[in-house]
């Protein structure tokens, strides 16, 4: 049983690891990772608009404050996209029909292809934190300013919040390629999703306190806050994407105990919603 | 065999592979499969044939559990489409081979492997056995459509499955192609294992399979063996006196049995058993008939197809060999199972 699962799994993971879309999203997150927590800003601090608490953000020490900042942003864009090719493609193949009709049901497909995809996120996490390192200490060395390394909690707290996060917007990546059995309209839609309808409502919000119940139960709105009290969304002590990026989030932020059960709910509500539409329509 | 049945589908000896009673598929308004009975029968080649648009790969994708019926139903090795216990003995390629583009043969065939737990070495075999050795570790996306087609195969057969279901397996090939794949269909189905084949090309169907069943607008017309489907044979007689020799002809066999086309009088029988050519030769010299030519022509399948799907013999006599429905459903369950 077990054996099965393993296998199940590892032909996923394989397929997930063949695929090149998923070197270039890898490659892609990494380079806007460290171009918004580290190139930007110390070319920035570097020039006439430099400030010296700038300096602050780079370093080592703060190392998941600054990277947790790109996780609800471009990270979850990204998400989304691996999670729509990791289904949607199959749709587009039609190598689901290949798979359904072999011996385990549709059921034993979608959970192997969920977990190969949950594990699939964690060398995404895993590299932004390596290459945040790296130029931490580049950037340490090129200022002369000592190393010192943050507690190893905080960055295990900070690599799975981020994790979490990338999985949320993965498995909205999912709910769309099974709802709209494609790739193309999946990632359309949930690209004008994440960053029309919750970008634009989000920024009305701070302006206009009516929108706030409307926007407390976002995407956006979550996954900031449950990053916020690691010392992403902006808390931390330099200029970042959060605050002062494209993806700018300002509030309302909701307490960080509810964004992780809003998130841990939306998660199995897009996975039961997922599994049940492709197990249920026909495949045609 | 009985045990492989058995033991890998849990069906048990004297059932039906395949059993459909009034299987129906309904897409809006347009009706794909229309109350279908199917029996297929454990070791036999069994023929799908219809047009385009017919239900065939409808009603293929209905026994895979691929899409639900509306009405009816339907059993796979004794299971319900679909479930485990159905696809566990069953290989299938339904339509164009799906395969993962950036793969290799090798490995979208191990991934399969891997997941139904089926032994790797089997992946040898099997690509040795469609010929698809030498191209294994190249990208699907690379093949020609033959090597797809063959790959298709090659997966359906991973399982040694007790059930093959083929949709259109020599679709895109060249001849050389169809001719290979007709003799692999026939190896594969010529023990114990049962194979469906459905397609709308009447040679491929003609050679490969024991039975035969004739869908139009998602309904049975006609099933039996080919022989069985062909019966009809037709005695060609040319003569000078036509009008004269088919009045003679019809007071002898009867006149639903004679007609006149193209200046020849035709003579439908049964089986050639049916009429003496060379007593009606003696009766129509000596009425003073000049005959010219008197020969047997057996009905292709083909034009029993054409002449099935197109309505022209649906409103045939029942009692002969094969019985037509006339397409509507009700009469479509009075199909006879020659």
């Amino acid at each position: 049983m077990f054996r099965r699962g393993f296998d199940r799994v590892s032909v996923e993971l394989f397929l997930l690891r063949r695929r090149m879309a998923t070197w270039v999203l890898l490659t892609v997150w990494t380079l806007l990772g460290l171009m918004f927590g580290y190139i930007v800003p110390y070319v920035t601090y570097r020039g006439d608009d430099g400030r010296p608490n700038m300096l602050e953000a780079m370093l080592p020490e703060q190392i998941t404050q600054t990277l947790l900042d790109g996780f609800p942003f471009f990270g979850g864009a990204i998400a989304l996209i691996l999670g729509v090719l990791a289904v949607g493609s199959e749709l587009g193949w039609d190598t689901l029909k290949t798979l359904f009709t072999q011996r385990p049901g549709r059921g034993v497909v979608f959970t192997a292809k969920m977990a190969a995809l949950a594990i699939m996120l964690v060398p995404f996490v895993v590299s932004l934190f390596a290459f945040g390192a790296i130029a931490g200490v580049v950037i340490a060395r090129l200022e002369g300013v000592d190393i010192i390394w943050p507690d190893t909690t905080t960055v295990i707290q900070g690599m799975l919040a981020g994790w979490l996060v990338l999985a949320v917007w993965a498995l909205v990546g999912v709910l769309l390629a099974v709802a709209t059995r494609g790739t193309s309209l999946a990632i359309g839609f949930g690209i004008l999703y994440t960053l029309v309808i919750e970008g634009l409502i989000s920024a009305l919000a701070g302006s206009v306190n009516q929108l706030e119940p409307i926007v407390d139960p976002f995407l956006r709105a979550n996954t900031y806050s449950l990053v916020r009290p690691l010392g992403g969304a902006g808390s931390g002590t330099g200029d970042s994407a959060a605050t002062d990026g494209p993806g700018a989030f300002s509030g309302p932020y909701v307490d960080e105990l509810q964004a992780l059960v809003v998130l841990m709910v939306y998660m199995v509500m897009f996975i039961g919603v997922s599994a049940w539409l492709l197990r249920k329509r026909d495949v045609a | 065999m009985e045990d492989r049945v058995n033991k890998r589908s849990g069906s048990s000896p004297g059932r039906y592979m395949i059993e459909t009673d009034q299987l129906t598929k309904w897409y809006g308004d347009i009706v794909a499969v229309d109350h279908l009975d199917l029996r297929v029968r454990q070791g036999e080649v069994y023929g799908f044939l219809g047009a385009n648009g017919a239900g065939k790969t409808t009603t293929l994708r209905m026994l895979l559990g691929l899409i639900q019926p509306t009405s009816g139903r339907a059993s796979v090795l004794g299971a319900k489409p679909g479930t485990e216990e159905s696809l566990m003995g069953v290989g299938s390629m339904i339509e164009t081979p799906a395969f993962y583009p950036h793969l290799s043969g090798r490995h979208n065939l191990m991934m399969l492997a891997k997941y139904t737990s089926t032994p790797l070495k089997r992946i040898d075999q099997v690509l040795a056995q469609v010929d698809l050795s030498k191209r294994a570790d190249d990208a699907f996306q690379t093949y020609s459509l033959g090597m797809k087609q063959r790959l298709g195969v090659a997966a359906a057969l991973l399982k040694d499955p007790v059930l093959l279901v083929l949709d259109e397996p020599t679709n895109g090939l060249d001849p050389a192609g169809m001719a290979d794949m007709r003799v692999l269909i026939r190896k594969l189905g010529s023990g114990d294992r049962t194979v469906l084949i459905s397609s709308h090309l009447m040679t491929e169907i003609e050679q490969i399979c024991d039975r035969v069943c004739v869908i139009a607008g998602g309904s049975l017309v006609a099933e039996g063996t080919v022989d069985e489907l062909r019966r009809k044979d037709r005695l060609l007689i040319r003569v000078d006196q036509i009008e004269d020799a088919r009045r003679i002809v019809a007071g002898l066999v009867g006149e639903q049995s004679v007609a006149v086309s193209s200046g020849v009088l035709q003579v439908t029988a049964s089986n050639q058993g049916e009429i003496e050519p060379a007593w009606l030769n003696a009766r129509l010299v000596a009425q003073g008939i000049s005959v010219q030519e008197l020969r047997w022509d057996r009905a292709s399948l083909e034009s029993v197809f054409l002449d099935l799907t197109s309505g022209q013999l649906r409103q045939g006599k029942r009692g002969q060999s094969v019985i037509y429905a006339n397409g509507q459903h009700q009469e479509s369950r009075e199909v006879a199972h020659v």
